[in-house]
C-alpha cells in the first residue's frame, strides 16, 4: 500500500497507521466477545465440540482473536478510504 | 470553541515536527522523581489500586474465591453474588455507571482519573520506579543510554528487564486469577503445568503490561487514549486544571538567590525547567494547558519546592480553574454538574433496585431446530422444545411448569418432577400438542410459566412461538 499511494500515506509513520488499525480494533473486539458469548455458549454453538478437545476458554481466545481480525479488517478498510479520499481530493500535497 | 485543547497557545506547535516521527523515533522520557504533597498522594493511590488488584483473587469468601468471574463455567462469583450471563444486563450498567462518573468527575476536576487512577499512570509509576532502582536516576539513565554497550551497560540492562518482565508475569498471572481460580492456578504455575489458553493469557496480559509500562508510556496517552482526546469536551471555566500563573512567573529568569526580582525585573519564575525534568509527557506546562498534561501535579511538586528555596510564595504553578484564573470565583454547583450528578443518581438507583430484586430463577427456551413441528397419531400439532432451567439461588427447588397462549395447548414431559439443585442448570426436553383448529396463524406466541413449588415469589415467565401448517 506504502509504495502507491503518494505523499500522504508515506507521511503517516507505518506504526502509527498499525496502532491506527490494531488499537481501536482490540477494544471493540473486546465489547463483541463479551456480548456473543454472554448470548451463545460456546457448548452450544459447537455440538461438536467434546470431539475437537477444545474448553470454554480455548473457545473464547479463538473467538476473541477472529473478532479482532473482523474489526481490524474494517479498521484497514476505514484507513485505505481516508488516505485514498484525501488524495483524490488533492489534500496530499505537503502542507507549507 | 473554548475547550482548553484549541486553547494551545502558538508556540507549543513548534514541538509538532518532532511529533511526525511518532511512536517510533520519539525523544525518549525520563521523568525527574519528585518529592511533595501530591507525590504523596499519587503513591497512595498507586499502593493502594495495584493493592487491589493483586490482593482481590486470593481473597476467599464462603469456602471459595470471593471474586471469580469464572469464563469456563459462565458464572462471575462476586463475594455472596452469583451472575449468569443472563445478567449482562449488569455489566451494561456498571459500564455506564462507569461512563458518568468519568464525565461527572472530569467536569469538576479535570483530569484526576488521568493523574492518579488509571492504569496506564499507576503501571508506569511501577516501572520507572524500578527503572530508577536499577539505573538510578535521571541524569544516570541518560548516561548509560548515551553510553556504548559494555558488559556494565548490559549487565544493567539485562536486570531492568528482568524485573520488568517478572513483574509483568506476575501481573499477567493475576489477571487469569480472576477468571480461573488462583490457588489452582498458582499451584500448576509452579508444577510448569498451565494450560495451553491459560499459559496464553498470562504471557499476552503480560507482554501487554511490558510493552505500554516499559515503553509506549507517555504515548498511550497521547496517541492511544480515546479518553484524552475528549475530556476537553467536559471542560468548562470551572474545571480543575493545572495552570503556571504566567503573571506572577513572566517575564523568567534565573537570577541569584536573594536577589530582588523586582529590581532585576523579573517575575517568580526563575526558569530552572525542574517543570520540564518532571513531566511524564515531557510537556513545559508553562506554554499553557495542552492536551498531553495528564495532571499528573508533578510539576506543582516541583516548582513549590523551588519556591520555598528562593523564599517565594508557593503556587507558581497549582490547581485552579479558568474563573479564578482571571480573578472570578469558582462555581461548583453548575447546571452541567447536576445533570451529570442527576443522571449518575438515577442509573445507580436503578443498578441497585434490579439488583436487589433479581429473581434467582432463570428459563429459556431453545426450539428444536431439525423440525418445525409434527402431526402426532391423533392429529395433533407437535413442537418440540428443550427448556434451560437455572437455578440461581442458593438452595434446591422443586417447581411447577405451566405453559398458555393457545387454548387446550398439553404439555408432555418426561420427568415426573422438576427439581434443579443450587446453582444448577437443568435441561428439560418438552413437547406441546396443539388442536390443528385452534391455531390461529402460522406462528403464535405462547408463554411458558416456572413457579418454586415452596416459594411462589420465585417465578419466571418466558415467550415462545409455536408453528403449525396454517
Amino acid at each position: 500500500m506504502q509504495d502507491g499511494l503518494p505523499d500522504i500515506s508515506r507521511r503517516i509513520p507505518r506504526l502509527q497507521k498499525c496502532i491506527a488499525i490494531l488499537w481501536p480494533s482490540f477494544l471493540t473486539a473486546i465489547v463483541a466477545t463479551g456480548l456473543f458469548f454472554s448470548a451463545f455458549d460456546p457448548d452450544d454453538l459447537f455440538p461438536f465440540g467434546a470431539d475437537l478437545e477444545i474448553s470454554r476458554l480455548g473457545i473464547y481466545t479463538i473467538g476473541f482473536f477472529l473478532f479482532w481480525l473482523v474489526t481490524a479488517v474494517a479498521g484497514i478498510g476505514t484507513l485505505y478510504f481516508a488516505i485514498t479520499n484525501c488524495i483524490r481530493q488533492g489534500l496530499n500535497k505537503p502542507v507549507d | 470553541m473554548t475547550s482548553p485543547a484549541s486553547r494551545r497557545p502558538a508556540e507549543t506547535r513548534t514541538d509538532d515536527k518532532l511529533e511526525q516521527s511518532l511512536y517510533a523515533k520519539r525523544e525518549k522520557i525520563y521523568p525527574r522523581q519528585v518529592h511533595g504533597l501530591y507525590a504523596r498522594l499519587r503513591l497512595a493511590g498507586v499502593l493502594g489500586l495495584l493493592g487491589i488488584f493483586y490482593f482481590t483473587p486470593w481473597l476467599r469468601w464462603e469456602g471459595h474465591q470471593a471474586v471469580l468471574l469464572d469464563l469456563p463455567a459462565r458464572k462471575f462469583h462476586i463475594f455472596g453474588l452469583t451472575l449468569w450471563p443472563q445478567d449482562f444486563i449488569y455489566l451494561v450498567f456498571l459500564l455506564i455507571i462507569a461512563g458518568l462518573a468519568l464525565f461527572f468527575f472530569t467536569a469538576l476536576a479535570g483530569r484526576i482519573w488521568c493523574g492518579y487512577a488509571c492504569p496506564q499512570t499507576v503501571w508506569t509509576d511501577v516501572f520507572l520506579w524500578m527503572e530508577r532502582k536499577v539505573e538510578g536516576d535521571r541524569m544516570k539513565q541518560q548516561k548509560l543510554d548515551a553510553m556504548p554497550m559494555s558488559a556494565g551497560k548490559l549487565r544493567i540492562k539485562a536486570t531492568k528487564h528482568a524485573l520488568w518482565i517478572l513483574f509483568s508475569i506476575w501481573t499477567g498471572f493475576t489477571f487469569v486469577g480472576y477468571f480461573t481460580p488462583i490457588t489452582e492456578l498458582g499451584a500448576r504455575l509452579v508444577q510448569f503445568n498451565l494450560g495451553p489458553w491459560e499459559s496464553f493469557w498470562v504471557v499476552f496480559y503480560g507482554f501487554a503490561t511490558y510493552g505500554n509500562a516499559g515503553y509506549m508510556r507517555e504515548q498511550v496517552c497521547k496517541y492511544m487514549c480515546p479518553y484524552a482526546r475528549f475530556q476537553s469536551a467536559m471542560f468548562d471555566k470551572d474545571t480543575l486544571i493545572i495552570s503556571y500563573l504566567p503573571e506572577r512567573g513572566e517575564p523568567r529568569g534565573s537570577r541569584k538567590r536573594g536577589a530582588d526580582p523586582r529590581a532585576l525585573e523579573l517575575g517568580d519564575c526563575i526558569d530552572c525547567t525542574l517543570c520540564v525534568q518532571v513531566c511524564p509527557t515531557g510537556i513545559d506546562i508553562r506554554n499553557g494547558l495542552q492536551y498531553e498534561c495528564i495532571a499528573c501535579s508533578a510539576c506543582i511538586d516541583a516548582c513549590d519546592d523551588v519556591m520555598d528555596k528562593m523564599g517565594y510564595e508557593k503556587g507558581l504553578i497549582k490547581y485552579t480553574t479558568e474563573h479564578e484564573m482571571t480573578g472570578g470565583k469558582t462555581h461548583i454547583l453548575r447546571p452541567r454538574m447536576v445533570v451529570y450528578a442527576v443522571l449518575l443518581l438515577v442509573v445507580m438507583g436503578i443498578f441497585a433496585y434490579s439488583l436487589g430484586t433479581r429473581t434467582s430463577l432463570g428459563l429459556d427456551v431453545i426450539r428444536d431446530r431439525n423440525r418445525l413441528f409434527r402431526e402426532t397419531d391423533q392429529g395433533l400439532i407437535e413442537n418440540v422444545y428443550t427448556l434451560k432451567i437455572l437455578n440461581m439461588d442458593k438452595d434446591t427447588h422443586r417447581y411447577n411448569l405451566s405453559v398458555a397462549g393457545i387454548p387446550g395447548l398439553e404439555l408432555h414431559t418426561d420427568m415426573s418432577e422438576i427439581k434443579v439443585m443450587a446453582g444448577d442448570i437443568m435441561e428439560l426436553p418438552v413437547r406441546l400438542r396443539a388442536d390443528e383448529a385452534e391455531l390461529t396463524a402460522r406462528s403464535s406466541k405462547i408463554v411458558f410459566e416456572l413457579i418454586a413449588a415452596d416459594h411462589p415469589e420465585l417465578a419466571v415467565r418466558e415467550e415462545a412461538r409455536f408453528l403449525g401448517p396454517r
